[in-house]
């Protein structure tokens, strides 16, 4: 019977890649907010990176796809890939957001959730890679929990800020779908953490 | 030219004004200069139809309206920069003489028309000198109520045109006629926020303002929390301030407050010479 867990050390160098990745994007967002409306180049590299992850996505897909023996947790590996390509996905839809919508300068609560999603997604190379090394994978998971309550708690402030009246409508709008994908950004790295827990505690109980 | 109906009064009037003078070629030209183009108007009203018939009328004139179902507050108003407000005095209750008065005390240059049902003499005078510009009495039509407008706007003109005079500050000159500041002649070419921006700076010369203000009055719109727009338009202008005329500094930084426009040439430090520390231990001097 094939082993739980991941060990094919192929399909871990690409979940290692496909974490790099979600860290640069991260990285690169965080710039973006920071630096509206002069930073709108780094829209082009945050595409460009989520046109990578799915390069990698795919190439896990077909790894597991053709694979001599079935991989047991099949599923499970299926999520955690998905997840991972989600951080980037909804990365670049802030991105693309703030040049679509010619945001005209930086909201400090998208400021404050761009640095938690570069942080965020910074654990999830870090969990990736001791994925590959057998570390204890805990103390990451739960920075990665604290992270996307920190993210919840500063979008609720966001959201709240711009229907405190007299607002533009134009800013709301705006703004309103730039805290949606940062939020679902941070939400991705958590169930990143929510999907390496099930893997984990498989390999552990098979 | 009027595209709809023209009341038998208003056709009158243009006969009588072509006898005179030369009749205006459009019925834009009736309508004084908005200091930014574009007559901005709040209705402050229950009746919706009543507001819906102004504003297609409005709309086809190029005004930009705004319906109301209470008064608002004087900086909302600021915020809204308007030019005119209709005003419904029944929504401000009992006391809409002391609102329209108020309203009168703290914007000057907002044009006030009060619009309602019958009413009596006592009533229409003390709401004209409460600070009022005009009473029109409901039902009215809305061609008579935009000619009432235009009328008020007209008699404000030379008001509006002293705002337009250039503002001279160090080495710039801000020519609200043109959107534009220049340096010894050449373009500064700010954008029309910038413009706006450095217009209100400038006539606040020493003053600080706020960032909230600031936006509220650029903007026309509350400032919501976080949002850094003005700091982001305030860099922009300094860079553009700087390139043409580097040896002065116009806008200053009160940090968490907001921004002060005074043109100062700032004053170069004095340069300190630093002694290098010796490395090696002085020898001791032989006797």
């Amino acid at each position: 019977m094939a082993k739980r867990g991941i060990k094919d050390t192929d399909l871990l160098d690409l979940f290692e890649r496909a974490g790099k990745n979600a860290a640069k994007t991260g990285r690169l967002l965080e710039a973006l907010l920071t630096t509206i409306p002069d930073g709108s180049h780094l829209a082009g590299e945050i595409l460009e990176a989520e046109q990578k992850g799915d390069r990698i996505t795919h190439a896990i897909l077909r790894r597991l796809d053709t694979a001599k023996r079935p991989y047991p947790d099949v599923g499970e590996i299926h999520n955690l890939a998905s997840r991972v390509d989600d951080i980037v996905d909804h990365a670049e839809d802030a991105a693309d957001a703030i040049v679509r919508y010619r945001i005209e300068a930086p909201m400090e609560q998208a400021t404050v959730l761009g640095r938690i999603l570069a942080e965020a997604a910074e654990e999830v190379e870090g969990v990736l890679r001791d994925l590959r090394r057998g570390n204890d994978l805990t103390s990451r998971i739960v920075e990665l929990h604290r992270l996307e309550n920190e993210g919840d708690r500063v979008s609720r402030e966001g959201v709240a800020a711009l229907f405190a009246g007299g607002i533009d409508p134009m800013v709301v709008i705006r703004w309103k779908d730039v805290y949606a994908s940062l939020e679902r950004a941070i939400d991705a790295c958590e169930d990143v953490a929510h999907a390496l827990e099930t893997l984990t505690l498989r390999a552990r109980h098979a | 030219m009027f595209d709809g109906y023209i009341p038998p009064a208003l056709r009158l009037s243009f006969r009588e004004m072509s006898i005179t003078e030369s009749a205006p070629s459009s019925h834009s030209d009736f309508l004084p200069q908005a200091p930014t183009g574009t007559l901005r108007i709040a209705v402050v009203d229950r009746d919706s139809g009543f507001a819906t018939v102004l504003r297609k009328r409005g709309e086809s004139l190029g005004w930009d309206q705004r319906d109301l179902t209470q008064v608002p507050s004087v900086d909302a108003l600021v915020a809204m920069r308007l030019h005119a407000l209709v005003i419904d005095p029944t929504l401000a209750g009992p006391q809409w003489a002391e609102t329209i008065e108020y309203l009168r005390g703290n914007l000057p240059e907002l044009a006030i028309i009060i619009t309602t049902g019958p009413s009596s003499v006592g009533q229409r005078v003390r709401g004209l000198r409460a600070g009022a510009d005009d009473w029109l009495t409901k039902p009215c039509h809305p061609e008579e109520l935009i000619a009432r407008i235009e009328s008020v706007m007209r008699r404000r003109r030379p008001v509006a045109g002293l705002a337009r005079e250039p503002i001279s500050v160090g080495e710039l000159v801000i020519r609200p006629d043109q959107y534009q500041a220049f340096c010894e002649g050449r373009s500064i070419d700010l954008t029309r926020r910038e413009f706006e921006l450095l217009q209100l700076l400038a006539e606040n010369r020493d003053t600080v303002i706020e960032r909230e203000e600031i936006y509220q009055r650029v903007w026309g719109f509350q400032m919501a929390h976080g949002d850094r727009s003005v700091d982001v338009f305030v860099r922009k202008l300094r860079q553009k301030i700087e390139k043409l005329s580097p040896g002065w500094e116009y806008i200053h930084t009160h940090f968490g407050v907001g921004y002060r426009f005074s043109p100062e040439i700032p004053v170069a430090e004095p340069i300190r010479t630093i002694k290098p520390k010796s490395k090696t231990k002085a020898k001791p001097v032989s006797k």
